[in-house]
């Protein structure tokens, strides 16, 4: 099967690791292989997201589409857009 | 609760709308809303909220006005630098709307006295810009069975989510936890001054809404706002069974157990140096030569770990004699090069990877943590105008 590629939203706290690119393209068929090839093109973002035990992070929330993802290996379809949300604090 | 004479004038707009009418204006004269933080968000849903006629409003704060607010808090001037943040504000709406009583608490928020504060509102807007500061406002309000109207702001974007008691989830939901570090504010990662007045007055609407009983809240939805692409987005999220404040078996019962989810980092508040700090604490021993990032004192231990968590490529243009270079990427797995006896300042360009770091560091049980506010863009400006700092892209 071809590769598919699927749209990512980039949060302002993480866009230091994407050269300051709003969204940016990535594929996989699972949230997991997804954020890891996100980490080939973009080294050190995967680690602000996902913790050691391959949990995503409690201050990060991923949506596919407008769906909440609560694990890692939630399957991605072609053409889904994927957010990365991070807490903000500013006030 | 009638209105006078003065108020039906003054409130004329809101009359004619069929969903306020008299007895809902009667409704928002009669609520008391409490809003934390006076500040960029504080500053637009006070001034609605005070203009709209709720009859009651707390203003939280223990912050000073400092000159570089005023490029958004539009509820102070250049006169009040200086000044208490909450009893200028108190003025300032009170000068707005002489009918409505303004409550100024010139306090910070804390563990031990918000369940005390916030009881004293029937609603409540957060406009904080601590993250420590958010959860307790969030766990006190599902404590209290409180709504809450929650909003956040970073560079270009912003965040707002409302919650609401009985089954709507709550701010843990979205986020269970965070370290301070994770989420830098304006004054670390700088802010777009018109942002806090969108969400503000995003903030304020959900207030009134929910005073008056009408239309359908921001709850169980995340809304985003991207100024650049001037985008909104809705995303959905539901109550976590697990929540640690509003799940089925809740583990903080009390303000302390809150305040303790957030770990030293947060609980402390203070653990961001800045250039002239880190001058004073390199100054107390000579930097190690060595490259192991010790600075060594009298009897040979170390003082002071400086680790500068920027890419090797701008390290090498420009750095702190004898800071270790572990790029922020690898820092979770290099940690070990780290001495652990002595304290660690994490420093990067502009403070903003550095905070992440410390996060980490604390996280994985380094006692002495801290970074530096700022970053070298600020030691450059303020100690050393020959380091040169790149651009980190």
């Amino acid at each position: 099967m071809a590769a598919r590629v699927n749209t990512v939203r980039i949060p302002s706290p993480l866009r230091d690791y994407t050269a300051g690119a709003t969204q940016v393209s990535a594929s996989g068929a699972t949230v997991a292989a997804l954020l890891d090839d996100l980490e080939r093109a973009h080294p050190g973002m995967r680690f602000r997201m996902i913790d050691e035990q391959d949990h995503i992070r409690p201050h990060i929330r991923v949506f596919i589409n407008q769906r909440e993802v609560n694990a890692l290996d939630e399957a991605v379809a072609a053409g889904d857009e994927i957010h990365l949300i991070c807490a903000l604090s500013g006030g | 609760m009638t209105l006078s004479a003065s108020e039906r004038e003054r409130y004329s707009r809101h009359l004619l709308l069929p969903e306020i009418g008299v007895a809902g204006q009667e409704k928002l004269q009669a609520a008391r809303v409490a809003v934390v933080g006076a500040g960029g968000l504080g500053s637009p849903s006070s001034l609605y909220l005070a203009a709209a006629g709720v009859g009651t409003l707390g203003v939280i704060d223990h912050d000073r006005i400092d000159l570089s607010n005023l490029q958004r808090q539009l509820l102070f001037d250049a006169t009040q630098v200086g000044a208490s943040k909450a009893l200028t504000a108190q003025a300032r709406l009170r000068a707005l709307n002489p009918e409505i009583n303004v409550v100024a608490h010139d306090v910070e928020l804390v563990a031990g006295n918000a369940l005390e504060l916030l009881r004293q509102y029937d609603c409540v807007l957060d406009g904080s810009d601590r993250l420590a500061t958010r959860y307790l406002v969030n766990d006190a309000c599902v404590l209290l069975q409180r709504p809450l109207v929650s909003a956040a702001i970073h560079r270009f974007e912003g965040q707002a989510m409302t919650y609401v008691p009985g089954g709507g989830p709550c701010y843990r939901c979205l986020f269970p936890e965070s370290a301070a570090a994770a989420a830098p504010n304006c004054a670390t990662a700088g802010v777009l001054g018109v942002l806090p007045g969108v969400l503000g007055a995003l903030q304020a609407t959900e207030v009134i809404k929910l005073l008056l009983g009408i239309g359908t809240p921001l709850a169980g939805r995340l809304l985003t706002f991207d100024a650049l692409a001037m985008q909104w987005r809705e995303f959905r999220f539901t109550r976590r069974v697990d929540c640690a404040v509003c799940g089925a078996r809740p583990t903080i019962r009390t303000l302390a157990d809150s305040a303790a989810t957030c770990g030293g980092a947060i609980a402390s508040g203070t653990e961001r140096v800045n250039p002239q700090q880190l001058r004073a604490l390199i100054a107390r021993g000579a930097l190690g030569a060595d490259g192991a990032g010790g600075a060594l004192g009298a009897g040979g231990d170390a003082l002071v770990s400086v680790v500068d968590v920027r890419e090797p490529h701008e390290f090498a243009a420009g750095h702190l004699a004898g800071a270790l270079n572990i790029p922020l990427g690898e820092l979770a797995r290099r940690l070990a090069e780290i001495p652990r006896r002595a304290p660690v300042v994490f420093v990067c360009r502009s403070g903003v990877r550095s905070q992440t770091a410390a996060a980490i560091a604390s996280g994985d049980g380094f006692q002495d943590v801290a970074d530096l506010e700022g970053g070298l863009i600020a030691w450059a400006a303020q100690v050393d105008p020959a380091l040169e700092v790149i651009a980190s892209r």
